[in-house]
């Protein structure tokens, strides 16, 4: 690698050469062509076109969409909404909820794995059984153990005596949105865990060695050298669980199908719905981009937060 | 004979004075047979363009498709949900038709899903499925963003005949038809004939009944609930709620505006809650779909059952059922005072033409044979409720199932589907509903509630389309 840029380097300084150096940009600008091509068409294409779409009043014809520009006028029905800002709050707080839950059990289980020596990829592989399950699928087991009726939930707790009548899980609003986040931090809470162990064993022994010599102890160790080593790996698991929890859709669409009411509606299950079972293509795609923009500030937030209360720790 | 050329003088007569009123208005009359754009919501239309048939006013055909000499292939989507219903009707119609070839293509069960995967197909432009299943909820909202063909431009008048009172009408939109009613389905009161006839009452008649009845089965240990029914956050507790609301003498739309904020739409919510808070239904009924209603029933654990036709079957099937031989059905209840048997929604499916279509022929023919007696018997072999009245009105249908023999009982309500914003007024319904049944809020506030968002979803635009 350094090798090759020595090189380049070289070739650059060596006027002579220029000829040959610009003849490899281009080779190498066309060797970029098919990944752009394929990029432009399924991630740059699209993004633009839902943006397009969102500024415009579409109706189906013959002949496939026909696009009215309407300015924003998608954008001020939808934020006059109710439903819109209800689906926002529930989004945000589930996600803040269920991320900071998942990250601090996952680091929990994290460092319990690390610190396991024997059955150490057993307790791996035992905990990565709920990542591996199809979501959907989960979500239909996990509605059988809510279910009011027949749960086997209610029939744990009715056995210990800890409860006389079956609580009604999914159809209650408080308990609907527990359910809903407990299912959400047993399937994804592997998922963080795995990222934090393989940040955990980046971690140069000696570092602990060292500390334990200065006479840290288990806390200071955790504290001083742990954590501020962790915090790439505890941004990057923050960092996709907020894009994926902001865009919740199977759990709530299989369990409660946003309800009661509309309590468990998320962003992602409104825009599906306006788009696909009411046909409203515009404002629904407005409803996709401003998903979009509210998951982009809150990673900027997260990151920014994130950086602020660790960066100075780490120095 | 003599009353079709009444219906056809008054009809006369009537459109004459229409036409008479519009042109005072200086209004321009439609030339010739240039029907009306679809999604405008109100046109025009003269006396020499409309006909009447099957019990509502429809336009005259505009491109008749002479059909007799169709060939070739056409893809067909079918989405039911259970059985070899499907292969056996292709292979009559491919039998009785050998010029014409049908490919079967399986959609979701799910019907959203279903929805969102035929609109994503035919809005792209794509000439497959030819033909496919659809709900009976559909037609309007297909109408109005071209997802399906208007049949009637291409099928002649005589063809709408055939089926039973009020299908065509569930099908037309802006006086177009563009759905051939396939099957029809509708809701019943199944329930536990051995309990009632051990605790010596009689099959429940009003809703009142109903609910003594069923809370004095299970304060006397004779089963775990009274009445299950659905009442999830999803379509199926539009259908529930919109029989309360029939049987205590409202509807969800009054001249084309919202009309929840009744006495008659209180007394449904407020019964249908009360069954809940009373220990008749349990609460946990606010997440029920079909599934789960029906599998408390079959299970023994619940004396009554509101579902569709198909239940029945589902009740004397021993490999799933617990209650064989134990199950007797009747037309739904009704409020005291408000007759002998209640509403019952309606329900089915109906086939569809995709504009883009490249065989209109074939489609056509296999559209038409599949509205003939000879598929109608096989759909009714399968449990399905015929739509053609050469079918459904005669007496040997009772052979296929008990249910079929209560069909001149019932008394259906249609949902307010005549709106292609339909999605929008169902889940202003459901989403509160099932919010006032979860006792979050109150039912006054839920119905108020539902009543504006109704309002808002029918201007079609703005924030209602959410």
């Amino acid at each position: 690698m350094s090798t090759a840029m020595e090189e380049r380097d070289w070739t650059r300084s060596a006027g002579g050469r220029s000829s040959v150096v610009r003849h490899d940009v281009r080779a190498g600008l066309g060797m970029l062509i098919p990944a752009g091509i394929v990029i432009l068409a399924v991630t740059i294409f699209p993004i633009l076109y839902s943006i397009w779409m969102s500024f415009n009043d579409i109706q189906l014809t013959q002949n496939g969409f026909q696009f009215t520009f309407n300015g924003i006028q998608n954008y001020v029905d939808v934020y006059s909404a109710p439903l819109f800002w209800h689906s926002v709050w529930f989004t945000v707080y589930y996600s803040i909820v269920t991320v900071a839950i998942e990250l601090f059990l996952g680091l929990l289980i994290a460092l319990a794995i690390q610190n396991v020596e024997k059955l150490k990829s057993v307790s791996v592989v035992v905990m990565l059984i709920p990542w591996s399950l199809i979501t959907v699928i989960s979500a239909e087991m996990w509605s059988y153990i809510y279910n009011g009726v027949y749960g086997v939930l209610n029939a744990i707790l009715q056995g210990l005596g800890l409860i006389h009548n079956p609580i009604n899980w999914t159809g209650e609003p408080v308990t609907a949105v527990i359910a809903l986040m407990a299912a959400d931090i047993w399937k994804t809470t592997p998922f963080v865990v795995i990222i934090l162990l393989s940040g955990l064993q980046m971690i140069p022994k000696d570092y602990y060695e060292a500390a334990r010599i200065d006479g840290a102890n288990g806390w200071q160790v955790f504290w001083n050298v742990t954590f501020p080593q962790l915090r790439g790996s505890i941004a990057i698991a923050g960092l996709f669980r907020i894009l994926q929890a902001f865009g919740v859709f199977d759990l709530p669409f299989v369990l409660t199908q946003g309800g009661p009411g509309s309590t468990t509606t998320s962003l992602a299950m409104l825009g599906e719905e306006t788009l696909f079972t009411n046909l409203h293509f515009g404002l629904g795609a407005a409803v996709a981009v401003s998903t979009v923009i509210l998951i982009l500030g809150a990673c900027l937030i997260f990151l920014s937060a994130f950086r602020g209360m660790v960066g100075e720790e780490a120095q | 004979m003599k009353n079709k050329v009444k219906r056809w003088t008054s009809l006369a007569v009537a459109s004459s004075a229409t036409a008479a009123l519009v042109v005072g208005c200086g209004q321009p009359t439609n030339s010739g047979s240039t029907a009306n754009t679809n999604g405008s919501a109100s046109t025009v239309e003269t006396s020499n363009t409309m006909v009447s048939v099957a019990g509502v006013r429809i336009a005259k055909p505009t491109h008749l498709v002479n059909y007799k000499n169709a060939s070739g292939t056409i893809v067909w989507a079918e989405s039911f949900t259970t059985g070899p219903t499907a292969s056996e009707l292709v292979s009559a119609f491919e039998k009785k038709y050998p010029k014409i070839k049908i490919k079967l293509q399986v959609q979701p069960s799910n019907t959203d899903t279903n929805r969102a995967d035929l609109t994503a197909s035919i809005s792209g432009g794509s000439s497959t499925p030819d033909v496919y299943m659809g709900d009976v909820i559909w037609p309007a909202q297909f109408a109005h963003s071209q997802l399906a063909a208007p049949l009637s431009d291409y099928l002649p008048t005589s063809f709408w005949a055939r089926f039973s009172n009020g299908l065509v009408q569930g099908a037309t939109y802006n006086g177009k038809v563009y759905a051939a009613p396939l099957f029809a389905d509708t809701a019943f009161l199944y329930y536990r004939k051995d309990l009632l006839a051990k605790y010596h009452l009689p099959v429940p008649k009003t809703w009142e009944q109903l609910e003594s009845e069923a809370s004095y089965i299970v304060k006397h240990g004779g089963a775990k609930y009274g009445f299950v029914w659905q009442g999830a956050d999803y379509e199926g507790l539009t259908c529930d709620f919109d029989e309360y609301l029939a049987d205590a003498g409202g509807s969800v739309l009054t001249n084309g505006k919202a009309s929840l904020n009744t006495a008659a739409a209180k007394q449904a919510l407020s019964f249908m809650r009360g069954l809940i808070t009373s220990g008749v239904t349990p609460q946990s009924v606010d997440t029920f779909q079909e599934p789960q209603s029906e599998n408390v029933f079959t299970q023994g654990n619940a004396v009554f059952l509101r579902n569709w036709s198909y239940a029945w079957s589902d009740s004397q099937n021993p490999a799933s059922s617990r209650v064989v031989g134990k199950v007797g059905v009747a037309p739904l209840p009704t409020f005291a005072g408000h007759g002998t048997s209640g509403y019952s929604t309606v329900g089915g499916w109906d086939l569809y033409l995709n504009p883009h279509t490249k065989n209109l022929a074939a489609a056509l023919q296999f559209i038409d044979w599949m509205t003939s007696p000879q598929a109608q018997e096989i759909l009714a072999a399968n449990s399905e409720m015929p739509t053609i009245k050469a079918v459904a009105d005669s007496p040997s249908l009772a052979k296929y199932s008990p249910v079929f023999a209560l069909l001149p009982q019932v008394k259906f309500v249609s949902r307010p589907a005549q709106t292609p914003n339909y999605p929008s007024v169902s889940k202003a319904i459901y989403d509160n509903v099932n919010a006032a049944l979860a006792g979050s809020v109150s039912v006054t506030k839920a119905l108020q509630n539902a009543n504006q968002q109704i309002q808002q979803a029918l201007s079609g635009s703005g924030s209602g389309g959410l």
